[in-house]
C-alpha cells in the first residue's frame, strides 16, 4: 500500500505544491490520513515484512513532514529538490555585512544578563528575528522563483545564522526563567 | 460485534473471533493489568477482588512472593524484598548507588560482584536483576489476565515513563520476553492515560498531560483529533517521583530526631520510609499529621509533620517538574493558553500542593477527576486491543515522539545528534562515516543519549564495531550507516560500504554502565554549561582535526616522502609538522591551532597533489576507463579537504 511515497518528493507525498509557505493545516490532515494508512499499529498483528515495511514508511512519512513544518528545513529541501546541497562546505562566499551584524547580535545575546530587564530584551529580540526571517523567506520565495539558486542559498544559510542565534535566545530564556522560580 | 458478546469472566463465547489482549502498567510502586471486554476496558482484580498489585517481590530460598504479601514483609525482611525495581532498570551498578544518595547513602540492597554490565542484587533466592524482579511481577500480572479471560492471550501492550530511554526500555522488553509475553508494542504512559481520558471525553485539542508516579515523572503535550493522539513534545524525569518525596520527608525525620544517620540498618531505613509515606498520604486530608519511630528498644522518636513544612521539603521537586514542563511546550511550539485541558496521572498527583502548583502555572484548574492509578493501564487496554485486530474499523491512531536525542561519538569525545528528541518516531536517518587511516578496515561507532556536546555528559548506549569492508586509501571508504528507531522508541543499526556496496557487519555491545547525572539534570546541564561546552568543543574539535592532519602527514612521509619529495621540500613540511606538533598540545586557543593547521596545509599542498595524481593512477591501472563513474569517485575531491576529511557539522544546522 502507498508504495508510490517512495518515488515522491516530499511535497508531493502530501499533495502540496512546492512552496515557501504551504498550507500547513493540509500538511497537518494529509499526514494525519497517512499514518492511518502506513503506521506500524496497523499492522501489528501483520507478517515481519508488512512490519518492517509499515516502519520504513511511517519512518519516510514522519521524515518528510518534519522537514516541511519547520521553516528552515523546508526551503534547504526545495534548494536539494533543485541539486543544491547546502550543508556542503564549499561555499565559503558570505556577505560580509550580514556576518558582522550577527557577531555583533550574538554578542549582544550574551550580554544581555546585564541589561535592567534582560527578558523585555530578549522578547525584543525574538520578534526581531521573526520579522528578519520572515523578510528572508520572501526574498527566497523570489530568488527561487527566478532560478538564481546561489542567492537562494545564501537566504537560507542566513536563515540558519538566525535561527541559531534564536536557540541562544531560548535558552537564556529558559536560564532566567529557571532562576525566576 | 461487541454487542452481541454477553460473556462471563472465563467464559467467552466466542474464543475464535475476539482475540484477547491485555494492558500492563507496570509503575515504580503499583501494577495493572486492564483489557477490553465487550467494547469497555477495564482492569483486572485478584481473586481477593484487589486491583492494584503493589510492585514488590519477596525472594526466599524456595519461594518467591508478589505483591500485598511481599510488602507486608518488607520491613522485617528488606534485604530480600525488592521494591521499586523499575528504578533499577537500566542502570550500572555505580549510576544506582548514586541516584539513592539518601539515607546513609545505601541501597537497601547488596549488589553481587559481577563482570555483567547489569546489577545484581543478592538476595536468599538468589541473585536477582531488576529485570527478573520486573518479570516476575509480569507474570502475576499475565496469569490474572489468562485466569479472567479464560483463554489464551494474544499479546500486550506494557506501558513505560515517556521519559524513558532506549536501555530502561530494552529492559522492559527484555522482562516481558522473560515472563512469556508477547509485546505487542511499549507505549508510553502519558500517552495511554490520553487515550483513555480523551476516547472517554471526548475532548480535541491541545492537552497536557502530568504524570507523577512513584518513581518518573513526563510531561507529554498532544493533540487530539477525530481518534488520532499525536504527541508534540515530551519532557520528564526517569528519576523523579512520590518515592523521592518519601526520602525527602524521611530526610527530614533523621535530621529532627537526631539519630547517627549512617548507624541505621537497612530495616529501619524502610521502617522511616514507610512512615514518611504515610505521613504524607494523611497530609492529604489533615493539616498535620503525628509521627512516632521507634529506632530501637530503647530510643524513640516523636514529632509532627505540618503541610507547612511538608511543602517545603517537596516544593524543590515540584518545580525541577514544572522546568520539564516549559520546556516541553517550547518544543511543542504551543504557548499555555493552547492548553485545553491538564490532565493528572500517577498516583503522586493526590498531593495537593502538586495539584495547586501545576495548576499556577499552567494557569489552569488541573483535570483530577479520573482515577490517576488506573487510566494508564485502561489506555494501555484500549491500544492492545486495537493492536490485537479487534478495531479494524477504528481511527484509533497512536503516533508518538523519540524523548531524547540520539547521537554518536565523533573524535575527541564530542557528540553529533543523529536523531533529535520530539522527533516522530519511527524514524530513521543515514550517516556517511569516512576512514582515516589507510587501508583501514573496521570503525568502532559508539552510540549515546542525551542532550549535552561531551559524550561523557550523555548517556552510552552502546559500542558499534563495523566490520569487513575493503580498504581505501583515508577518506576515500564511505559507510552509511543507518539509525532506525521503530514504534516501540528502540534503535537499530544497519551498516554499509557504499563504494563497493559490501555490508558491513554490526556487532553490538549494550553499556549501561555509564555514571548516572540523571537525565533531567542532564538536560539542565546542558543549558547551564552551553557557553563552556562551545568553547571546549571548538578547541577540541581543532586538537582533533590537528591530530589527523600529523596523522596523514606521518603516514604519507612513511609510504612515499622519499620518492615524491627532495629533501628541502621534505625539510619545510617536517619542520611545519613539529610546529603543529607543538601547538596541538600548548595551545589554549582555537586561532593559533587554525593557524598552525592553514601554514601545514600551505607548505604541503604541492606534496597532497602528487599523491593524489598518483593514487588515481594506481587505481585506475589495470582497468577500463569506462569502469569509473568518476562523478562518484572520492578522488575527484579536492586535496586539501581530503587532509582535513570529515567536515564538522558546526554550521549545519
Amino acid at each position: 500500500m502507498l508504495d508510490s511515497i517512495f518515488n515522491q518528493n516530499y511535497f508531493e507525498i502530501f499533495s502540496l505544491d512546492v512552496s515557501t509557505d504551504p498550507d500547513l493545516s493540509q500538511l497537518n490532515e494529509k499526514n494525519r490520513e497517512l499514518q492511518q494508512q502506513v503506521h506500524p499499529d496497523r499492522f501489528a498483528s501483520g507478517t515481519d515484512a508488512e512490519k518492517r515495511e509499515a516502519m520504513q514508511k511511517t519512518s519516510l512519512v514522519n521524515e518528510a513532514f518534519n522537514t516541511l513544518k519547520n521553516p528552515v528545513s523546508r526551503l534547504q529541501y526545495m534548494l536539494s529538490l533543485k541539486g543544491v546541497d547546502i550543508s556542503a562546505e564549499t561555499d565559503t562566499t558570505m556577505d560580509g555585512a550580514f556576518l558582522m551584524e550577527q557577531m555583533e547580535f550574538r554578542e549582544e545575546i550574551a550580554d544581555v544578563r546585564s541589561q535592567a530587564n534582560p527578558l523585555d530584551v530578549l522578547d525584543t529580540m525574538t520578534a526581531d528575528v521573526k520579522n528578519k526571517s520572515a523578510d528572508l523567506k520572501n526574498s527566497f520565495a523570489d530568488y527561487y522563483q527566478q532560478d538564481d539558486l546561489d542567492k537562494a542559498r545564501e537566504v537560507v544559510r542566513k536563515l540558519q545564522f538566525l535561527n541559531k542565534a534564536q536557540k541562544e535566545i531560548n535558552q537564556i530564556v529558559e536560564q532566567l526563567e529557571d532562576e525566576l522560580i | 460485534m461487541a454487542l452481541l458478546q454477553i460473556a462471563e469472566p472465563g467464559q467467552s463465547t466466542k474464543p475464535h473471533e475476539h482475540k484477547f489482549a491485555i494492558g500492563i502498567d507496570l509503575g515504580t510502586t503499583n501494577s495493572l493489568v486492564a483489557t477490553v471486554r465487550s467494547g469497555k476496558a477495564d482492569t483486572l482484580p485478584d481473586e481477593n477482588g484487589q486491583h492494584i498489585l503493589p510492585s514488590v517481590v519477596q525472594y526466599l530460598a524456595d519461594s518467591i512472593l508478589v505483591g500485598s504479601a511481599a510488602k507486608q514483609n518488607q520491613v522485617e525482611d528488606s534485604q530480600n524484598t525488592i521494591s521499586s525495581a523499575k528504578r533499577l532498570m537500566g542502570r550500572g551498578v555505580e549510576e544506582l548507588t548514586e541516584q539513592f544518595k539518601s539515607l546513609g547513602d545505601t541501597l537497601p540492597y547488596e549488589f553481587s560482584v559481577t563482570d555483567s554490565s547489569v546489577p545484581r542484587i543478592k538476595t536468599a533466592g538468589g541473585d536477582k536483576s531488576a529485570i527478573e524482579v520486573s518479570a516476575d511481577i509480569l507474570k502475576v500480572l499475565k496469569q490474572r489476565g489468562e485466569q479472567t479471560l479464560g483463554d489464551k492471550l494474544e499479546g500486550a501492550v506494557i506501558t513505560v515513563p515517556a521519559y524513558f530511554d532506549d536501555a530502561q526500555r530494552q529492559a522492559t522488553k527484555d522482562a516481558a520476553t522473560l515472563a512469556g509475553i508477547n509485546v505487542l508494542r511499549l507505549l508510553n504512559e502519558p500517552t495511554a492515560a490520553a487515550v483513555a481520558y480523551g476516547l472517554d471525553s471526548g475532548a480535541e485539542g491541545v492537552i497536557a498531560v502530568y504524570d507523577l508516579g512513584g518513581g518518573t515523572f513526563d510531561i507529554s503535550i498532544m493533540q487530539l483529533k477525530k481518534g488520532v493522539f499525536e504527541v508534540l513534545s515530551t519532557g520528564g524525569d526517569s528519576a523523579l517521583g512520590g518515592d523521592d518525596f518519601d526520602h525527602a520527608i524521611a530526610d527530614w525525620i533523621v535530621k529532627q530526631s537526631a539519630v547517627d544517620a549512617t548507624g541505621l540498618s537497612a530495616n529501619t531505613q524502610r521502617l522511616i520510609l514507610r512512615e514518611a509515606c504515610a505521613a504524607k498520604e494523611k497530609l492529604s486530608e489533615n493539616e498535620q499529621v503525628e509521627i512516632t519511630i521507634q529506632f530501637d528498644k530503647t530510643q524513640t522518636w516523636f514529632g509532627v509533620l505540618t503541610r507547612d513544612i511538608l511543602n517545603q521539603l517537596i516544593d524543590p521537586l515540584i518545580k525541577k517538574s514544572l522546568m520539564s514542563c516549559r520546556r516541553a511546550l517550547r518544543d511543542a511550539n504551543v504557548e499555555k493558553e493552547q492548553i485545553l485541558d491538564v490532565v493528572m496521572v500517577g498516583g503522586s498527583t493526590r498531593s495537593l500542593r502538586v495539584r495547586e502548583l501545576v495548576g499556577e502555572f499552567f494557569e489552569a484548574q488541573p483535570k483530577v477527576d479520573i482515577d490517576p492509578d488506573r487510566v494508564v493501564a485502561i489506555g494501555a487496554a484500549i491500544q492492545a486491543n486495537a493492536l490485537a485486530g479487534n478495531d479494524p474499523d477504528g481511527n484509533l491512531l497512536l503516533m508518538d515522539v523519540l524523548p531524547l536525542s540520539l547521537g554518536i561519538e565523533t573524535m575527541g569525545g564530542l557528540t553529533e545528534k543523529i536523531i533529535a528528541r520530539n522527533t516522530p518516531i519511527p524514524a530513521s536517518r543515514a550517516q556517511d562515516f569516512t576512514t582515516y587511516k589507510d587501508g583501514q578496515t573496521a570503525m568502532a561507532v559508539h552510540i549515546v543519549q542525551g542532550e549535552r556536546e561531551l559524550i561523557e555528559d550523555c548517556r552510552s548506549l552502546a559500542k558499534f564495531e563495523l566490520r569487513g569492508f575493503p580498504a581505501h586509501v583515508a577518506g576515500a571508504a564511505r559507510i552509511r550507516v543507518t539509525f532506525q528507531v521503530d514504534a516501540d522508541g528502540l534503535l537499530s543499526v544497519s551498516a554499509k560500504e557504499e563504494v563497493s556496496g559490501v555490508e558491513a557487519s554490526v556487532e553490538v555491545k549494550p553499556s549501561y554502565g555509564l555514571k548516572d547525572s540523571e537525565i533531567e539534570s542532564m538536560l539542565k546541564a546542558s543549558m547551564e554549561y552551553a557557553g563552556e561546552d562551545k568553547d571546549a568543543r571548538s578547541l577540541r574539535e581543532q586538537q582533533v582535526e590537528a591530530d589527523r592532519v600529523l596523522e596523514a602527514i606521518d603516514s604519507a612521509l612513511a609510504e612515499d616522502g622519499d620518492e615524491m619529495l627532495s629533501g628541502e621540500e621534505k625539510d619545510a613540511i617536517l619542520k611545519a609538522r613539529s610546529e603543529l606538533a607543538a601547538k596541538r598540545h600548548n595551545a589554549t586557543d582555537t586561532q593559533q591551532l587554525k593557524d598552525a593547521m592553514v601554514h601545514i596545509e600551505q607548505v604541503s599542498a604541492e606534496y597532497v597533489a602528487r599523491r593524489m595524481n598518483a593514487s588515481v593512477q594506481k587505481t585506475m591501472a589495470g582497468h577500463k576507463v569506462e569502469e569509473f563513474d568518476t562523478s562518484d569517485q572520492p578522488q575527484k575531491e579536492n586535496c586539501l579537504t581530503k587532509l582535513k576529511s570529515n567536515p564538522k557539522t558546526e554550521e549545519k544546522t
